[in-house]
């Protein structure tokens, strides 16, 4: 989850997202290298009286300033439609999950092998244990299966919501209507927090997702458990 | 005596000259300064963690803190 004077991403538990994190790196030293050329010649132009009114044009510095940006573009362009590509495979899931966005709620539907589904409502602050984060806990938390690839299916029953979870790497669009799908694998078991990203009414801000991964036998034990409460 | 004729023309040219190469070179040093302070140590530290991780002892170290809400610690 994000902690207080957080500068960049959350740490990575999905290896879709340890690509992004590299590739954010990767536009960052360019975006540091001219970033760096441009404030030299900035402060270089500004500190000087010299000019020249009578240049009129420049072949070789406008082919250099055509070519060198075409090619800083190319550059970046090429890993960023490499990620693209990897985020739309879907690999074989082991589990199809469906989440629905409500007004203001999420709820997940396991319906493979039985029919098991329920709502997520934020826990409210007067109610949280010690230890629990203000914001970002829910009742009912979507568990998977660690190291499994998941596949998720994502709408909404009246307005537009958006499933997001930064530590995955994801973010999707629940739109009434349409089902968005993407899938995701968990590199390591954990709780991974995330928070509905489009506006949706009064309480957009309280409808947070919380994804827990645990291993395959652990998560066959909570479904039996939940099957059995519904 | 007479003094030898300043230079006239060029000045914006040799100013330009000189500082241009500096620039670029400065902006290489900054990219690659972040490629190997930042980029790299990034990386290994990811290749690092994934190498020996041993998720079951993980996964019985945060059961047994109770973060789990579907898996209880074991004296429960």
């Amino acid at each position: 989850m994000a902690h207080p004077s957080q500068l960049g991403f959350q740490d990575a538990a999905s290896p879709v997202m340890e690509e992004l994190l590299h590739f954010h790196d990767h536009a960052l030293m360019i975006v540091f290298l001219i970033s760096t050329l441009v404030l030299y010649i900035i402060v270089a132009m500004v500190s000087t009286k010299l000019t020249n009114k009578y240049i009129l044009d420049s072949q070789e510095i406008e082919i250099i300033w055509t070519v060198l940006p075409a090619v800083i573009l190319i550059l970046i362009a090429l890993p960023s439609l490499r990620i693209l590509y990897l985020m739309d495979e879907i690999n074989d899931p082991h589990l199809t999950i469906k989440a629905m966005g409500h007004q203001w709620y999420w709820s997940y539907e396991y319906t493979d092998y039985e029919d098991l589904g329920f709502d997520s409502y934020m826990i409210p602050t007067q109610d949280l244990a010690p230890g629990q984060f203000r914001l970002l806990e829910a009742d009912h938390r979507m568990v998977v299966p660690v190291e499994s690839p998941i596949r998720i299916l994502i709408s909404a029953e009246d307005v537009l919501h958006s499933w997001a979870v930064p530590a995955l790497g994801i973010k999707m669009d629940a739109v009434p209507g349409r089902l968005n799908q993407t899938a995701f694998i968990t590199s390591r078991p954990g709780v991974f927090y995330g928070q509905c990203s489009e506006i949706c009414g009064a309480n957009h801000s309280f409808m947070p997702i919380v994804v827990e991964a645990v291993p395959l036998e652990h998560f066959e034990s909570w479904s039996s458990l939940m099957l059995e409460d519904a | 005596m007479s003094l030898a004729k300043p230079v006239m023309r060029g000045l914006l040219g040799k100013r330009l000259r000189f500082h241009l190469p500096i620039a670029f070179a400065l902006s290489l040093v900054a990219a690659a300064g972040f490629k190997y302070m930042v980029t790299e140590p990034r990386k290994q530290a990811y290749a690092e963690f994934y190498k020996n991780y041993d998720a079951v002892k993980e996964f019985n170290t945060m059961r047994e803190a109770g973060i789990f809400e579907s898996v209880r610690p074991s004296g429960e």
